[in-house]
């Protein structure tokens, strides 16, 4: 054991409690306090894949879910895995996914993406990179929901090719000028801060000349306007940034770090707990069709539905057994761009069983329950197609990553990202 | 079972770890003694089996006794070590009974209580007899009125048959391994009660004709029974349960197989897409190269898993194993055919070859999806079993 070795900060003691033990505190205190949020009032179901709320029902949403995290916080079930001085528990990664186990049970898990977006992906990549102060502001802010922040990442022009975005923070004396705009920012109108990833070296190769920062929602020069997206709703927003100024203190990490502050931030996207859980339909409720309306005697949907159970069966298991795997500190490598495509797969099946069972039930209203609303599932799941990476960047990686097969020659990689056409 | 049930089932069988060793052993057995030289001598051999070769799996290996208990005469380890060498010989293809003598036959008689059966079974379990099942004359998904043959018990006025002994008549198709069992275990039909027998295989009641099979690495035979003496190892309900049980494993088992195959064809097709070079670059390069490649590991990554899961199942969640049966069977054999279409296609020209081993894995796919059960066929079953039978009728 080498001098001046600091002790881990997530090292076990012997007063570390028992999972058993924690997992027994855990429920009690879920089934003292836990009141699972109903958002719809209505008595159809809900099969949404994207929200279509209100605004001030997805506000109260929200408020609701952050209030949750706050109580969890104090109850000191939030980030159990880190250290105690950032405000975790330092218990090792079992007790995290047992918790969220246990919290979906009730159903109370977070479900509004800008909270799980603070909370799941921008509070511990500011663990990383963000300095001190910043760390016991900014981070705790995020990680208790107390203030909300989105993601300013993708642009009209940088969508798969994020890295060629074309946002610039200019030097301003010790401070910057952003000048740009982005999109596809979920619940950009909702937030308190964003996460921007701004060009600052226009004459470095395109990864190498990005920079991060957090940028104030109400700051002078951010305009947000929310995009309606073709399942009905609006959950994502693009965001118009003219000369806002900023301080070099919201700078996260190193000037031109910005890619490896977007890849931390994607990397915990992969890893979260499965988020797809509860978003459009499911098993339980396709069974519920068939057998409502008759179709369990027909050779054609009986297929269709064997196969949707055994879709459901097999994403289920393979999430498991990565959470066993990343629990014994296997690298998991791109195996989430596996994960993406089967829960796009059980989508797309369940979307193709429902039309075939609806019929124009499923695309005019007869006013029966559980028909039209199917629309909410069949229209959403086009969008997961193409968000969180196209099925066919996802194929790419996994062939690159996966399967090691050679890359495609790209143009633009090592160039100045100045002199890459547009 | 659903997602938040399977996600449970899984971790609680994932947490028991696979015993080490056994895949490292069957690929060291591989290398040697599985080369694809090996796997073609055998395969286009006029018998499809060679005997030094069985007895180097079987004996050398123990690989017939793998998930039998010591006491009888095997290896120990369970069914979830035995799907790992199905797996591992999958990925070779290499003609052995092994299906035949340890997932159908020794799982079968290890079921009935009959003590004369002992003997019969420590040899099965040794290699030092190989054994095969007759299901039935159509090769569909086993159903009680697939069988044809039927049981009459002997009298005991008939010289040279035991008590328990009977008389078979009628016909069994598809019979893996066939011309070479000298043991069968046969389902009849005895009146109205299904029936299980045990025959040698040198009974003069008892003729054997080869089927030419499209898939030379299996071989399957039409067996007929002409007054031919058996003797009588279950009965009745005890019976449908034991064929029930010894399917639903046989299923997994292939499963396992499948996933081992398709394994080998996607490695063969993105070696071969790294290497070929044509319009100056590697196909690998070419998009529609590389997603036909990643879309054969999405399906073959959650076949995996869930074949793990499933024979995991067998030794330590059995009441998940008539569910995790069927569908492993049917999404493994779509998924192993895939695999092997991509593997001919990526080849090219090559790929159509009766030279190139492509053909080899292509015609184990398409007879291994027939195998036990169409996919269609499992997913019917399937529904069944969730209690989803097809009389169903709604409120409409």
């Amino acid at each position: 054991m080498s001098e001046g070795t600091l002790a881990a900060p997530t090292a076990v003691d012997e007063h570390t409690i028992s999972l058993t033990e924690f997992l027994n505190e855990a429920r009690a205190w879920l089934e003292a306090n836990c009141q699972p949020h109903t958002e719809d009032t209505s008595d159809d179901i809900d099969v949404q894949v994207f929200r279509n709320l209100s605004h001030e029902r997805e506000e109260a949403l929200i408020r609701a879910e952050a209030q949750w995290q706050q109580a969890k916080l104090a109850a000191g079930y939030v980030a159990l895995d880190w250290a105690v001085e950032d405000g975790g528990r330092g218990l090792a990664a079992p007790y995290t996914s047992a918790f969220d186990r246990l919290e979906a049970e009730f159903g109370a898990q977070l479900s509004h993406e800008l909270v799980l977006v603070t909370v799941k992906l921008i509070a511990p990549t500011l663990r990383r990179f963000a300095r001190p102060e910043q760390r016991q502001v900014h981070m705790r802010d995020f990680l208790s929901a107390t203030q909300l922040c989105c993601q300013l990442f993708s642009e009209p022009g940088a969508g798969s090719d994020l890295a060629a975005l074309a946002t610039r923070a200019r030097r301003d004396g010790d401070g910057w000028v952003v000048t740009g705009q982005k999109v596809w920012s979920s619940g950009a109108q909702f937030a308190d801060w964003g996460l921007l990833l701004a060009r600052t070296a226009p004459e470095q190769p395109k990864h190498a000349g990005i920079t991060a920062f957090l940028v104030p929602m109400d700051a002078p020069g951010v305009r947000v306007r929310p995009l309606r997206q073709l399942s009905g709703g609006s959950s994502f927003c693009e965001v118009f940034l003219d000369d806002v100024l900023l301080t070099d203190e919201l700078r996260v990490g190193e000037p031109g770090q910005g890619w490896a502050v977007a890849m931390t931030t994607l990397g915990f996207e992969r890893e979260s707990s499965d988020g797809s859980a509860g978003i459009g339909g499911s098993w339980e409720l396709v069974r519920e069709l068939a057998l409502r309306d008759g179709h369990g005697g027909d050779a054609v949907i009986r297929q269709g539905l064997a196969q949707v159970y055994t879709r459901t069966v097999m994403n289920s298991i393979t999430a498991a057994a990565d959470a066993v795997r990343r629990a014994e500190g296997e690298d998991l490598g791109a195996t989430g761009s596996l994960r993406k495509l089967q829960w796009v797969r059980l989508l797309a099946e369940i979307s193709d069983l429902v039309a075939e069972m609806l019929g124009a039930e499923l695309t005019a209203d007869s006013g029966r329950r559980a028909t039209f609303a199917w629309r909410d599932h069949v229209l959403g799941a086009v969008g997961y197609s193409i968000a969180g990476g196209t099925d066919e960047v996802q194929r790419s990686i996994i062939a690159e990553r996966l399967l090691g097969l050679p890359a495609e020659r790209r143009e633009d990689k090592s160039i100045p990202w100045n002199e890459v056409p547009r | 079972m659903t997602g938040v049930l399977a996600g449970r089932i899984a971790r609680r069988v994932f947490a028991v770890p696979e015993e080490p060793g056994v895949r490292e052993a069957v690929a060291q057995f591989a290398a040697r003694d599985a080369t694809h030289d090996t796997v073609r001598r055998i395969a286009e051999s006029p018998s499809g089996f060679d005997r030094d070769s069985w007895q180097a799996l079987a004996g050398e290996l123990g690989a017939a006794g793998i998930g039998v208990p010591e006491e009888c005469g095997g290896v120990g380890m369970g069914f979830a070590e035995l799907a790992v060498v199905m797996e591992e010989l999958g990925s070779t293809l290499l003609p052995s009974p092994l299906l035949a003598s340890r997932v159908l036959a020794v799982e079968m008689l290890s079921r009935c209580a009959v003590p004369e059966v002992r003997p019969t079974l420590r040899a099965l379990v040794a290699g030092d007899l190989i054994g095969t099942v007759a299901f039935g004359t159509s090769g569909r998904r086993w159903r009680p009125e697939d069988v044809g043959v039927s049981v009459r018990p002997a009298e005991r006025a008939v010289v040279g048959v035991e008590p328990m002994g009977c008389l078979l008549d009628g016909e069994a198709s598809y019979v893996l391994d066939g011309a070479i069992a000298d043991v069968l275990v046969v389902v009849g039909v005895d009146g109205g009660s299904l029936t299980l027998c045990l025959v040698v295989g040198t009974e003069p009641g008892l003729s054997v004709r080869p089927m030419e099979t499209i898939d030379l690495t299996r071989r399957q035979a039409k067996v007929r029974f002409e007054r031919c003496r058996a003797r009588m190892i279950a009965r009745g309900a005890s019976a449908v349960e034991i064929v029930g049980q010894v399917l639903d494993r046989a299923a997994i088992a292939l499963a396992a197989e499948q996933v081992g195959g398709a394994q080998r064809c996607l490695d063969m097709a993105v070696a071969y897409a790294k290497q070929r070079v044509q319009f100056g670059r590697p196909i690998g390069t070419f998009q529609a190269v590389k997603h036909a490649c990643a879309d054969v590991l999405l399906e073959l990554d959650a076949a995996r898993w869930t074949v793990r899961a499933a024979a995991r199942a067998v030794d330590h969640l059995p009441q998940e194993v008539p569910v995790l049966a069927p569908l492993v069977k049917a999404h493994c054999s779509q998924m192993y055919e895939s695999a092997a279409r991509a593997c001919v296609q990526i080849h090219g020209g090559i790929g159509f070859t009766w030279e190139f081993s492509a053909q080899l894995y292509l015609k184990r796919a398409l007879s291994s999806k027939a195998l036990f059960g169409t996919p269609r066929e499992h997913r019917e079953a399937l529904l069944n079993r969730l209690g989803l039978d097809s009389t169903q009728r709604g409120e409409r």
